[in-house]
């Protein structure tokens, strides 16, 4: 049993590994956190469907055109909209992004608001058995797909060029401008990659969870949940954290009483703030008075 | 422009005037829009109360709700079970706000800032909510609580009339004295926490204790409209306090104008009766909602409240940040 | 000041209390009908309830009306939410005045509009929230137009331990209202049995595992699983069922979902072939008596797509228009709320049990039928192996 909740439970922590991960970029690079990140996930869901069931594209190119689709959507949010009110207070950030998820969440409730829709599943294979341990196609393509992109994500920052030039802005935005980095530019992309990688989300949980406008809301609490464990703005933190916590949903439920499966990432949110606020990895950047 | 020593008596005029007039609105309307009206006291309330802490007090905590939450469960707990009389239950339900802001500062205080203390107080809510619905007993679960029927006086409290002169009163008073809070020497500290909490310190200033009675206050008020929403919908149950609330109190905020007391108001008017005029197109209204939120942030990044102000200085006040 | 209050006090007085009329909403060709359902929010998906309803409205107009009068549906939004569906409910009354109220969907909102819709007097016909304090204690004007949550509850139950050597029984469920008014009433009936549920599960809304729950419930080893979840949760929960060799122990699930629509989600038939549903009519969601119902809904939604939903409301829309009809072309509200009472064993043509109300009786469909795969094909029982 703990075996087979564990390969659920890193199933299920690879998606929000995902959404900790893109979470975290952004908030790396701008200080901003997307309260309205779950949208963004659904949107990446929402617009594979569109392409893959609605016009017969088969599903690889439609996944990459999806990502590709929340790149850009990504890209003129923090343009059009983020840009804009940078002079504002800070918090109008958190509001501007919770209102841009309301209209991408509105549109699909028009256009599929009362329907569960069924996403083919990508990876039909039966599953395999080890003994008793049970794991089936989709934990297989969930868990390996994410492991190739943080791979390929994790390689690019460590050894390009681009990867330094993200590490330079990381350290001082000031400092990466004076060297001639363009940072308005930069920040516009970041937001294009964590709407992207949001997306790859979205796409790998819709055939698992069928396919519904508010199928985002809960993953932008365990992103929260995964990142705050894993220490705030730390990259390899956010996965970590995220993995950690779905395994630790599955364990509360199992062991203690399926009711606290839901309520898991809340109470990792408390804990961890109230007993090591910089969670595994973070640093400490604490207010002191 | 500050305004001059004439406009500042207007000021206070206009202040008493408002309500006063206010008092003929049961006259005027059908139940309908008296139900609608005493929406907006409420939600002026909420805003009040959670611009305090995100506007004045300049943190950036989410246990709005949770307050709101507590306020009215500890409401409709002392009348069902408790037999209380509403009336009663107010300070009550304010007290159990209090407690709960008492809670949230803690995690303040523990050196949980912005987004830290964003997310943990949202993870407050979310729990408290949870709380709810198992703590079956006292909150009669997921079923909720019905408010027994009650009268003051002779007057039905079932009536929407008889509750919007509850409600007007509490939420006069609220509004009274949470701008005599800002005007004293305590709103005074809140706001220099908010523009550089360090140098407040060092100017001998015990700032925890200023953000503790920041959080406390927020509390008080937000569980006193929790009672009122209580009383309101006869009828509390968990789904009530829940992310959406939070994040339409947060617009309230937003659109209204930081910081500002008048925002509050401006605010929790609009963000209540426009989607009322949305009505009209069924299934519209996340959309509608999201494009006014964007709209007024990249238009009018001061809130509701920077329109009025100017018009005239009468409307400036000294408790945003500029 | 507090002469001016007294002033006040004093008109208050007066402006108190607009009783209700007997021929609001009616005009000589038309009756205004408020129509409450969540078209918007993370609950919209109820809402095609009511859409089935107003389709069966256009249909009696485009058939003459009742008694030469046009029933105009008053479409109001309640999001779910008891504040919202407050407001609606009184804008429908004070605002709209309309003659009567049919619909809601959320139990949640239909528990807080009660006292407002029984302080105004109207009728009120209940199309889809199936909470049983709604409509009891009984209130004069309020009438449940289809299966309680007692009446569901009680036939998963009955349903349950129809089958041979049935002693342990499973329950999963969301923890909210919907989920409860089917489960608490099927544990009560369980409990006269004198049978225990083994396990009691909960799986929220919005998860996409069922795994923990799943393992528990293979340690209880129970004969049959009784399951209140959400369209999407149902899947997801006998999609993992069937992943862990579980799927030969039969499900019991609610009316909110169906069998054909279950199939396309979860894509195969090994999966929901032990799948049972609540299902309250007279045929399955694709069988020929419920195919003219269906064809009526698409033909005036051409959008729609059909299923146990769209035709939830569709009973009650039947007797609606019977009392209306019979009520008279000089209707008042409470002569149609005397022929409401009169209405005794009516054969909807769609609702598998008939729909009887009393006068002291207003829940007038006292159970419902049970939908499960036979030979592959969805079909409507009676009991386990008995068709309906």
């Amino acid at each position: 049993m703990f075996l087979q909740l564990s390969i659920s439970g890193l199933s299920q922590g690879a998606i929000y590994a995902l959404v900790a991960l893109s979470l975290t970029v952004v908030y790396r690079s701008t200080t901003i956190v997307n309260f309205g990140h779950g949208d963004f996930v659904m949107a990446g869901a929402f617009v594979s469907y569109v392409l893959t069931v609605m016009l017969g594209i088969a599903f690889l190119p439609a996944a990459v055109l999806s990502v590709l689709a929340l790149f850009i959507l990504g890209l003129c949010f923090s343009r059009g909209l983020i840009r804009p009110i940078r002079g504002g207070p800070h918090i109008g950030f958190a509001l501007m992004c919770i209102a841009v998820g309301f209209v991408m969440r509105g549109i699909a409730r028009i256009v599929w608001g009362r329907e569960v829709l069924p996403m083919p599943s990508v990876f039909d294979m039966p599953p395999i058995f080890l003994g008793n341990l049970i794991i089936t196609g989709d934990a297989i393509f969930i868990i390996g797909t994410t492991a190739v992109l943080l791979i390929a994500f994790f390689a690019v920052l460590a050894l390009t060029d681009v990867g330094k030039m993200v590490q330079a802005v990381y350290q001082s935005q000031r400092g990466a401008q004076l060297i001639g980095i363009n940072v308005d530019r930069f920040n516009d992309v970041t937001w294009g990659v964590g709407a992207a990688l949001g997306a790859v989300g979205g796409i790998l949980i819709a055939p698992v969870s069928l396919l519904h406008p508010d199928i985002g809301a809960s993953f932008l609490i365990k992103g929260f949940a995964a990142m705050t464990l894993g220490g705030f703005g730390s990259l390899h933190g956010a996965v970590i954290g995220a993995l950690l916590l779905g395994v630790a949903e599955q364990y509360a439920g199992a062991y203690i009483n399926t009711a606290l499966i839901d309520i898991t990432a809340y109470l990792v949110i408390v804990i961890v703030l109230l007993v090591r606020p910089h969670g595994l990895f973070g640093r400490k950047s604490v207010v002191k008075v | 422009m500050m305004p001059t020593q004439s406009q500042l008596r207007l000021r206070t005029v206009l202040f008493w005037m408002v309500p006063l007039a206010l008092l003929a609105v049961p006259l005027l309307v059908n139940s309908y829009v008296q139900f609608i009206v005493n929406s907006v006291l409420i939600y002026a309330l909420v805003t009040l109360g959670f611009n305090f802490v995100i506007g004045n007090l300049g943190q950036l905590a989410f246990a709005n709700t949770a307050f709101f939450g507590i306020g009215a469960y500890a409401s409709a707990i002392a009348t069902t079970s408790l037999g209380l009389p509403w009336l009663a239950t107010i300070p009550l339900a304010g007290v159990a706000g209090a407690i709960g802001g008492f809670l949230a500062s803690g995690a303040a205080l523990r050196g949980i800032r912005f987004y830290y203390l964003a997310i943990i107080t949202l993870a407050f809510g979310e729990l408290m909510r949870w709380l709810y619905v198992h703590a079956k007993s006292v909150t009669g679960g997921t079923d909720g609580l019905s408010l027994p029927r009650e009268t003051v006086m002779g007057y039905s409290l079932t009536d929407d009339r008889v509750k919007f002169y509850v409600f007007l009163v509490v939420t006069v008073l609220l509004f009274k004295a949470t701008l005599n809070l800002l005007r004293s020497h305590v709103g005074r500290s809140i706001m220099a926490v908010r523009e550089n909490e360090v140098a407040t310190a060092s100017l001998g200033i015990p700032t925890s204790r200023v953000i503790v009675t920041g959080f406390i206050w927020s509390g008080f008020v937000v569980g006193c409209a929790g009672s009122l929403f209580a009383l309101h919908t006869s009828y509390v149950f968990p789904e009530s306090f829940g992310m959406l609330h939070l994040i339409i109190s947060f617009a309230m905020v937003l659109v209204g104008g930081l910081g500002s007391v008048l925002g509050a108001v401006l605010g929790a008017a609009a963000l209540t009766v426009l989607p009322e005029y949305l009505r009209s197109f069924p299934g519209m209204e996340e959309l509608f909602f999201g494009l006014i939120v964007i709209a007024v942030l990249l238009v009018l990044p001061q809130g509701l409240a920077s329109l009025l102000r100017r018009v005239s200085p009468i409307f400036v006040e000294r408790f945003y940040r500029e | 000041m507090k002469r001016t209050m007294k002033v006040f006090a004093g008109l208050l007085l007066i402006a108190l209390p607009a009783t209700a009329e007997e021929t609001t909403g009616l005009t000589e060709d038309t009756i205004k009908i408020g129509v409450m359902a969540p078209f918007s929010g993370n609950a919209a998906s109820y809402s095609k309830a009511e859409i089935g309803m107003m389709a069966y409205y256009e249909k009696i107009n485009e058939e003459g009306g009742v008694n030469g009068r046009m029933l105009i549906a008053v479409q109001e939004d309640t999001a779910c939410d008891p504040a919202k569906g407050l407001a609606a409910v009184k804008k429908l009354i004070s605002q709209d005045e309309v003659f009567m109220l049919h619909g809601n969907s959320c139990s949640g909102v239909a528990l807080a509009i009660r006292p407002v819709v029984e302080d105004a007097g109207l009728p009120w016909v209940i199309a889809h929230a199936a909470s049983d304090s709604i409509s009891n204690p009984l209130a004069p004007n309020i009438f449940h137009g289809l299966p309680t949550g007692s009446a569901n509850g009680r036939a998963m139950a009955e349903f349950v331990l129809t089958r041979p050597d049935t002693k342990r029984v499973a329950i999963i469920e969301h923890s909210n209202d919907w989920a409860h008014s089917y489960s608490d009433p099927a544990r009560a009936y369980l409990k006269e049995q004198g049978i225990e549920p083994v396990a009691d599960q909960t799986m929220e809304r919005g998860q996409t595992d069922a795994t923990a729950q799943i393992l528990k419930l293979r340690e209880a080893q129970p004969d049959f699983i009784i399951a209140a979840l959400y369209e999407a949760e149902t899947a997801i929960f006998l999609r993992d069922l069937k992943k862990y060799g579980m799927s030969d122990i039969p499900v019991m699930g609610t009316a909110g979902t169906d069998l054909e629509n279950t199939l396309k989600r979860v894509g195969d038939l090994e999966t929901v072939q032990n799948y049972f549903v609540i299902h309250s009519y007279i045929d399955s969601l694709e069988g020929a008596g419920l195919k003219p119902w269906g064809e009526m809904i698409t033909k005036y939604y051409p959008d729609e797509q059909l299923s146990t939903f769209s035709f939830a409301s569709l009973g009650s829309a039947v007797a609606v228009v019977e009392a209306l009809q019979n009520a008279g072309p000089d209707l008042t509200r409470s002569k149609f709320i005397a022929e409401l009472e009169k209405i005794n064993s009516l054969e909807t043509g769609i609702l598998s049990h008939p729909i009887t109300f009393t006068a002291d009786d207003h829940q007038g469909v006292k159970g419902s039928a049970v939908a499960g795969f036979v030979d592959g094909r969805p079909t409507v029982l009676r009991a386990w192996g008995e068709r309906y």
